[in-house]
């Protein structure tokens, strides 16, 4: 009888986005358990660490992971997949590129710590107490895992060999992903299962688009009333289309919203930030560094909006902090 | 100890900074050897990520020369450079990297003194401000 | 299928030759230590150090080295690539290898001239050497393109300047294609009395010209026509012409003027300036060529509805074609000139001149054909009354160097007012002139020897204003009142029967649109700007549009004869039939994998080199009219753009080596 091919599914520092996406795959769901055994999925079923260091090695025939790692026991797990499984599927953007909690690293690495434990607005801790890897309660040792200084993707970890972008992705690119490994059928190994041009390729607003853009000014989405079928840097509105990875079906920009990049920059680029700050500073109608200038302002958080899922792979992967930038 | 020699990169642009630099070096100024220049046809070409690709790669300062406004050899590929340049500038500090780092000036062909004189004023700045810290995550 | 990808790249064969450059590289520098260092780079196979490279005997060994050691790169360190590697790139040609795999060093410049610290500079030259050769490993070979081209040339306005370049090309066997608007040729020039600075007869100098032009079989005059599109790039040129019907058999009419006599209607007469009346059927003036006559359809009656038919039944030879319609045609050109004059700043701007108010205030064209024997008066200076002037007074820089209407001098006015001194003293000897003026323009050898000469002429006086601006125009019993501020800003009043204003000359009023139409840059007043103000005077910002006489700048009748001439050597000597045109090897090339068609490179282009597919949704770059500057390259926001020569492989290649200095490893 023809074995089955064997799967796992797991996350690491994720929002659950990514494990919805499975769900949402409805029957073709059913028919993967079917045709595939399901080894591993902790969301799921009641799973445990040891089921999985119980296999032999290279036993998986694939693992799909979300989320980034920031966290040892994630790091852990992750080099423990990367042992049992002969393919890892980097499964969204966080695990892809970093996501948008890798923004985190625009901080200093135990900022993220001080801000959740003593600044927020919502925490009394008069004692100061910030999480500890390992502490005495009465006559027993605690142990948490401990927590790196910045938000890394899966690829920077371990070697991946396939990643499915998106926050989460669409069903569709789950299910084309599972039934590839089923038939046989995937691309080549270090492959991105998305579409290889930008979003403006299958965008239904790119034909809109005059021969020149002139941007007086860049205006954040609360400031206008969008007009629904032109496109949205023609009306001065900062959309990531032209630096992000298609594959979405263009999903929200049918909702009426520009794209904020999370399939990612393009095959050739590094840099989703540097890509999306050069084509938007060709859109400025100023030539002197005054009124240039005054373009530039009106985007008060160009890291925070060109980096937002990407900034852990970025050229500038992990910041490099000075005492007064 | 040994004193902090700073690694700057140059984009200088073919037709009016490269000039300059080639005419310092005809008139024997004595230039900070921490400059390496990387020639390009404009200033225009100057990809933000090779801005940032410099500072990752352990660069302190970068620097973009480019001809003076209104004589481009491309008529406008320096008013781009300098449209990126400020805007990464308002970005920098987010990166952690402070804005003095990096630096766009015009140098025409012939302005050899001019040339000289920002390489040092750069090089002497980068020494002040000190070196760029290396990244704070340990990498695979 | 799923397999990992790997690079296949056979190992590189890198040369490295160290130039001591005589003493200036040598002594500088360590090269014995630099050559040891350069040994130990990836892919480097061979490292030779040359006194002087550029020499003779150093290009022989570069080039023996070449064959020899099979090398596949190579990277000279000596002086600046601005120097020498156009000589080494032939080197190489020599050589047999493709002159774009090589890369400089410039260790001259940027190291041993610039760097004292022997020590130092040594370091210096390593670190670029070693970046060289990480580069050159990118270096694609490039090969020179070129094109078809048309050789074929439009002219768009058939003045002076657009005549001069049309027979310029006809007599280089040039098939040239002459567009103008109005039904005869000649531009205002044709309309002149005579001509500066030589008083000669303008017709007598100038029909000779249309003559020739008229019976040049290289040229097709395509007279009541206009541009209405323009596609393509140099070489290439498709154009669409819109041509008014001009109801007569052009070809067959004789000019006769027996249709002209029965026309009932009267409109005014725009090749008189509007000083009198034409029928709706007419010919421009008289002398006017083509000499054929035109129906004005917005003013004939047959097309306001009515069923006159007295042209065409007084015409002997049945050429009345009421029927012809409007056509279009394409043609292919190679180049295009823009020949499209000027337009006279519109005075009733400037109230203090007081024109369109009284009757006897001239412009400078008006009074050309007051003065013309083809004119409204038979060549008679007279006023409208039928008196003949006694005072007359010339009124220079209106509307020119103020900042109220146009900075700039228009370069004419002060000469052609010297011109219209002569036609008065000839015409009324008894009559007296006043020229008002607030600097006199006359260069050139002979304009200020007819100034010297009309200076000292008891009739003429020349009165000096305190700025072009400090006139005012007034009417009093019945003549005009002048009145002006001298020097010392004293008022004066002056009494004239007529006044002759010399108006601003601006762009042609069309010329917003032709810039728009041909995608080219306009300057002050409207005029195109040019490639070049000083080495490149008569192409425009668009490559292989040229533009001649005043529609670039005010300038002298015999100026727009030299840029037509000069425009048309130009489109000689670069336009040659069965010669392909030679492109820049270093243009960018989009790759249609990648380009998602989102069109921003357009944003970063100014030469309109990349268009778009919208079959195929993607970007395309024109090699013809790609400069390499590298601009859209650094734009893509998919990095679909790869700039030839100068890659984002080859420079990341320069970063990572860069940076990767001794002082940092130590």
């Amino acid at each position: 009888m023809k074995q089955k091919p064997k799967i796992a599914f797991c996350w690491l520092s994720s929002c659950g986005g990514c494990e919805e996406s499975i769900v949402d795959l409805s029957e073709t769901l059913l028919a993967a358990a079917e045709a595939a055994e399901i080894l591993f999925w902790p969301v799921a079923l009641d799973y445990r660490y040891e089921d999985l260091e119980k296999l032999e090695d290279q036993e998986l025939d694939a693992a799909f992971i979300n989320g980034s790692v920031r966290m040892d026991d994630q790091e852990e797990l992750a080099h423990l997949f990367r042992k049992k499984s002969k393919r890892i599927f980097a499964h969204g953007t966080c695990a892809h590129l970093g996501g948008v909690v890798g923004l985190a690293n625009l901080f200093p690495g135990k900022e993220g710590l001080n801000e959740a434990y003593l600044r927020a607005p919502t925490v009394s801790n008069p004692d100061s107490i910030l999480p500890k890897t390992r502490c005495e309660e009465g006559g027993e040792t605690l142990a948490l895992p401990g927590f790196h200084p910045a938000v890394k993707a899966l690829h920077q970890v371990i070697d991946v060999e396939y990643s499915i972008p998106g926050c989460p992705p669409t069903p569709e690119l789950v299910e084309e992903a599972i039934l590839g490994l089923l038939e046989k059928r995937l691309p080549s190994r270090g492959s991105v299962l998305a579409e290889k041009k930008a979003l403006c390729h299958t965008c239904p607003l790119n034909r809109t688009k005059p021969e020149r853009i002139q941007a007086q000014r860049f205006y954040r989405i609360y400031e206008k009333i969008w007009d629904p079928n032109r496109c949205f840097l023609d009306q001065g509105l900062i959309c990531l289309g032209p630096s992000t990875r298609g594959g979405c079906k263009a999903r929200c920009i049918q909702a009426n919203f520009p794209c904020r990049g999370c399939f990612g920059p393009l095959e050739k680029v590094r840099d989703q930030g540097a890509a999306t700050l050069s084509f938007l500073a060709s859109l400025m109608h100023a030539a002197t560094p005054e009124e240039i200038e005054m373009i530039a302002d009106s985007i008060p958080d160009p890291a925070g909006l060109f980096y937002r899922y990407s900034l852990p792979s970025s050229r500038i992967h992990q910041s490099r902090f000075e005492e007064n930038p | 100890m040994k004193s902090f020699e700073p690694v700057i990169i140059a984009f200088l642009c073919n037709w009016c900074s490269y000039e300059g630099a080639d005419s310092a070096g005809r008139s024997r100024k004595e230039l900070p050897p921490n400059v390496k220049p990387i020639r390009v046809m404009c200033s225009g070409r100057v990809d933000p990520e090779f801005v940032l690709e410099s500072f990752q790669k352990g660069a302190d300062g970068v620097l973009i020369l480019g001809c003076h406004p209104g004589s481009c050899h491309y008529r406008e590929g320096n008013i781009q450079t300098l449209r990126r340049y400020l805007l990464i500038q308002n970005m920098l500090p987010q990166l952690g990297i402070r804005r003095d780092r990096l630096m766009l000036d015009w140098v025409s062909s012939g302005e050899s003194d001019k040339f000289a004189a920002i390489l040092d004023r750069m090089t002497c700045r980068i020494k002040t401000v000190g070196p760029l810290p290396g990244p704070t995550g340990n990498l695979k | 299928m799923e397999e990992t990808r790997k690079p296949d790249r056979r190992p590189e064969r890198i040369g490295v030759f160290l130039c001591g450059c005589g003493p200036n590289i040598s002594e500088a520098v360590d090269l014995l230590k630099i050559a040891a260092f350069a040994e130990t780079l990836p892919e480097v196979v061979c490292v030779e150090s040359v006194p002087l490279l550029c020499a003779d005997a150093g290009k022989e060994i570069l080039k023996a080295r070449i064959s020899k050691d099979k090398l596949s790169r190579i990277v000279v360190a000596a002086c600046s690539p601005k120097e020498h590697e156009h000589t080494f790139r032939q080197v190489l040609r020599d050589a047999e290898m493709n002159p774009f795999l090589l890369q400089m060093a410039n260790i001259r410049e940027q190291c041993a001239w610039v760097i004292t610290d022997k020590e130092a500079a040594t370091r210096q030259a390593k670190t670029l050497i070693r970046a060289a050769a990480s580069r050159v490993r990118h270096h694609e070979p490039l090969e020179p393109k070129s094109i078809e081209s048309s050789p074929d040339v439009l002219v768009v306005g058939a003045g002076i300047a657009g005549i001069s370049a049309a027979l310029t090309l006809a007599r280089g066997d040039r098939k040239v294609y002459l567009v103008e608007i109005s039904p005869c040729i000649g531009g205002k020039a044709a309309r002149h009395e005579d001509l500066f600075p030589s008083l000669e007869c303008a017709s007598c100098v100038l029909s000779p010209k249309f003559d020739e032009l008229l019976h040049n079989s290289q040229i097709e005059l395509l007279l009541l026509s206009r541009v209405k599109e323009v596609l393509g790039y140099f070489g290439n040129f498709t154009v669409t012409i819109d041509r008014q019907a001009r109801y007569v058999d052009e070809a067959g009419c004789i000019g006769c003027a027996a249709c002209i006599d029965v026309c009932p209607v009267k409109a005014l007469n725009e090749y008189n300036e509007g000083l009198d009346r034409r029928r709706a059927i007419y010919i421009p003036y008289p002398g006017a060529l083509p000499n054929a006559a035109v129906i004005d359809p917005r003013h004939c009656l047959r097309f306001q509805g009515e069923d006159c038919t007295r042209c065409r039944d007084a015409c002997p030879m049945s050429l009345i074609r009421y029927d012809e319609t409007d056509t279009t045609r394409t043609l292919q050109v190679g180049a295009i000139l823009l020949a499209v004059g000027f337009d006279l700043f519109d005075v009733e701007n400037a109230p203090r001149y007081a024109y369109g108010r009284i009757p006897e205030v001239y412009t400078s064209l008006e009074f050309e054909r007051l003065a013309n024997a083809s004119g409204p008066t038979q060549g008679k200076l007279q006023q409208k009354t039928g008196d003949s002037p006694g005072r007359i007074a010339l009124i220079a820089c209106v509307g020119s160097r103020t900042t109220a209407h146009h900075t700039y001098c228009s370069a004419v006015c002060c000469t052609y007012l010297m011109k219209f001194i002569h036609y008065i003293l000839k015409k009324l000897p008894e009559a007296r002139i006043f020229l008002f003026h607030s600097d006199l323009c006359l260069p050139g050898r002979e304009a200020q020897q007819i100034g010297s000469k009309f200076s000292s002429d008891k009739r003429v006086a020349f009165l000096r204003m305190k700025t072009p601006e400090a006139i005012s125009i007034h009417e009093k019993e019945g003549k005009i009142a002048i009145r002006y501020m001298d020097l010392l800003e004293r008022s004066h009043d002056v009494l004239c029967d007529m006044a002759i204003l010399a108006p601003a000359m601006e762009a042609s009023k069309s010329a917003p649109d032709t810039a728009k139409q041909m995608g080219i840059l306009q300057e002050k007043g409207g005029f195109f700007s040019k490639e070049h103000p000083i080495i490149a005077p008569v192409s425009t910002t668009f490559q292989g549009i040229y533009a001649a006489g005043c529609a670039r700048e005010p300038g002298t009748i015999e100026q727009a004869v030299a840029q037509g001439e000069a425009s048309a050597g130009r489109i000689l000597s670069s336009l040659i039939p069965g010669i392909r045109l030679p492109l820049e090897a270093e243009s960018a090339h989009v790759d249609e994998d990648l380009c998602s068609g989102c069109r921003l490179c357009r944003n970063g282009c100014i030469y309109r080199a990349i268009t778009y597919d919208s079959e195929k949704g993607t970007a395309l770059v024109n090699e013809v009219l790609c400069k390499g500057c590298g601009v859209c390259a650094a734009l893509c926001p998919s990095r679909a753009i790869h700039a030839r020569h100068f890659s984002d492989e080859a420079i990341l290649s320069e970063i990572s080596s860069l940076t990767c200095t001794e002082e940092k490893e130590h």
